[in-house]
């Protein structure tokens, strides 16, 4: 990937003060994202995986704060933005956001159309009636069936599936040029899921964008992505193309989470689950983060923080499993299986 | 397998909300029988009435016809009060959302003996204290949480509180309401693993109720696919994913997704468009079509279904 990235995210720190305490939600985290790709982000909750992406927009919670690293966007870093109306140029115009529940991301209060209408008049500076027709087009272009009608009702009288299609059509209203999803078809039904998802895929291909899915089903991931990367403890663990990580997986956290996919479980006998919970990110963590969750953990892991190894040019790991000097560590098993027992 | 003993008998089952012109059938002639020590689950989207039929059971919402029996006695609609005591015991239920479900003010202690001390199901003070103590452990708490709050645990060890909860009452038959469609990855292994062998070392029946079919395969012995109230489809697990027949349990089948990059990508769609069925002449019947497979629907798709299942 010789592209220059659109987005490049460097050395990300991120910290909340707590009742008086230091949280480091993120540590060190760096990202590219390039042109028209689709990158899934996955790890489970508290791993930092929305709060790496809000820092994106400026959306962090009033007691968080970028303290390190740079995001280079367009040419700048946009990292060092202080005021609302600096962020206001980029979130919804040219970085925007799908949230993950549908139920709470709309005002309840207002007309659906109105909502639209809102987001198109604010960065396209189309006012009244010609605002108004380019809204009902955007209910059109997510797929709600009759248009006209349906931009007069409140959010209580549409479906879950319905209204996350609203909310899309609002993000993507002022045709930005990265999408983020934040699990955006979790409180929704499988068969919704699907068409959610086929949606957005649709929508990225016609504007020409570039979406990151926030997400832990690993499902979605395999159906949505071209690459993915591997979230733990505020760091980025692994990252490469989806085929990579789904079958030559090498951080030891991405193997764990593969293997306790209950798709790959045999009836009868015990899922392999991940003991232990993560860090706790008011203390310094020593070492690799993973390490006393990790049953195969290495001496150095309790010492040193591994660097990111190359597995091939897009397939990067951050373990010492990778490391010349380490002793021969194979796979588990269960990875290996992974691409036979899919196709049966 | 009429040898089977059946704890759970449902028998035309209807539930309707509302009455007068404003009525709505939330669940219509539903048959299942549900084997002792199985895990039986029922799947479909939201608002098909697969909840509505567990709560049913556990007496939260009345039946307006049909009826239900446990280990062959009735126990929906006016039943006597010791047999309404002994269907709270044996019938628990494990809900959705583990945030939720938990009251935020009462100790873990108070929580999960909240059963007992309604019922007076205990001894005394040392006997209750016991009892809480063991229910913890099994489900893989320390004891000492009981002195705790909600708020001081993480999802997954609350829908543990949950299962706690509904295990002191010494239940042979339990409803789980998608008990970890609202936990993490890494927690849902560890809640099945745990429910799995709670199913073993306790002899415990299961109604699962889920959407998510990836884990429903995993767990299932028997699945039941439900959509708008009536069950369309019940077959083996092994089966109903092998197998498939009604176009609607197709259409949910393709719908789920396989973390498998290269599959997943060359995946079609199926879309389930409920107006395929005429059944204006022709009525659909409950039928099983191969043994232990039933399937709805009338003459004409049933002949359909059975060239489906020759040409296989």
């Amino acid at each position: 990937m010789a592209k220059e990235p659109l987005l490049s995210a460097r050395d990300i720190e991120i910290e909340f003060s707590l009742r008086g305490k230091i949280l480091k939600a993120i540590r060190k985290c760096s990202l590219d994202l390039y042109e028209g790709e689709t990158l899934a982000i996955v790890g489970e909750s508290g791993s930092g995986k929305s709060v790496f992406t809000k820092s994106f927009l400026g959306m962090l919670d009033a007691n968080g704060s970028i303290t390190g690293g740079s995001i280079v966007y367009d040419g700048v870093d946009i990292s060092k933005y202080k005021t609302e109306k600096e962020w206001l140029t980029i979130r919804g115009k040219k970085i925007s956001m799908v949230m993950q529940d549908p139920m709470t991301s709309l005002n309840p209060l207002k007309k659906i159309g109105k909502q639209i209408q809102e987001s198109i008049e604010l960065c396209q500076g189309i006012k009244g009636e010609e605002a108004k027709k380019l809204s009902i087009e955007m209910l059109k272009k997510v797929g709600i069936p009759d248009p006209e009608r349906r931009a007069n009702q409140y959010p209580h009288e549409f479906s879950g599936g319905m209204r996350q299609r609203v909310v899309i059509a609002i993000a993507v209203a002022c045709r930005p040029q990265i999408l983020i999803c934040d699990e955006p078809t979790t409180a929704l039904d499988v068969t919704i899921q699907a068409q959610i998802l086929d949606l957005i895929r649709a929508l990225q291909r016609e504007l020409n964008m570039t979406v990151i899915y926030i997400t832990h089903d690993l499902g979605v991931v395999a159906n949505v992505a071209d690459r993915v990367a591997v979230m733990y403890a505020g760091q980025i663990v692994e990252y490469g193309l989806v085929n990579e990580i789904f079958y030559d997986a090498w951080h030891p956290y991405t193997w764990a989470l593969l293997s306790s996919l209950p798709q790959l479980g045999v009836k009868g006998e015990d899922l392999p689950t991940i003991d232990g919970t993560p860090p706790n990110l008011f203390y310094e963590v020593k070492g690799d983060a993973f390490a006393p969750r990790n049953q195969q953990a290495l001496a150095i892991d309790f010492e040193e923080e591994p660097p990111f190894f190359d597995v091939t040019s897009t397939h990067k790991a951050k373990t010492w499993y990778l490391d010349p000097r380490a002793p021969k560590i194979e796979q588990p098993k269960s990875i290996k299986m992974l691409r036979e027992k899919m196709r049966k | 397998m009429s040898e089977r003993e059946k704890l759970i008998e449902i028998k035309d089952l209807q539930i309707t909300f509302g009455g007068g012109r404003k009525k709505f059938v939330a669940v219509d002639h539903v048959n299942i029988d549900i084997y002792k020590g199985e895990t039986f689950s029922l799947v479909g989207e939201s608002g098909s009435g697969k909840t509505t039929i567990g709560r049913a059971i556990t007496r939260i919402n009345p039946v307006s016809a049909g009826e239900i029996l446990f280990k062959g006695k009735r126990i929906s609609g006016k039943i006597s009060k010791e047999l309404d005591l002994e269907v709270i015991k044996k019938c628990q239920m494990i809900f959705q959302d583990p945030m939720a479900s938990l009251n935020e003010r009462a100790k873990v202690d108070y929580i999960v003996s909240e059963g007992l001390i309604n019922h007076h199901l205990y001894k005394d003070e040392d006997d209750r204290k016991r009892k809480v103590e063991y229910a913890l452990r099994e489900v893989g708490l320390l004891p000492e949480f009981a002195s705790r709050f909600p708020h001081e645990f993480s999802g997954g060890q609350r829908q543990r509180i949950g299962i706690a909860r509904a295990l002191i009452m010494e239940p042979e038959f339990v409803v789980a309401d998608e008990p970890i469609s609202a936990l993490d990855v890494s927690i849902r292994a560890q809640v099945l693993n745990l429910l799995n062998r709670l199913k073993s070392s306790r002899g415990l029946t299961y109604l699962f109720i889920a959407h998510d079919l990836s884990v429903v395969r995993f767990i299932s012995d028997r699945i039941a696919v439900i959509h708008k109230g009536r069950i369309v489809e019940l077959a083996e697990a092994e089966e109903l994913f092998l197998h498939p027949l009604h176009p609607y349990t197709k259409a949910l089948l393709s719908a789920v997704p396989i973390p498998d990059p290269e599959l997943e990508k060359k995946k079609q769609l199926v879309v389930y468009d409920p107006s395929i069925h005429d059944y204006s002449t022709n009525k659909p019947i409950w039928e099983e079509i191969l043994p232990g497979h039933f399937i709805y629907g009338n003459e004409k798709e049933l002949d359909q279904y059975r060239r489906e299942i020759e040409a296989k």
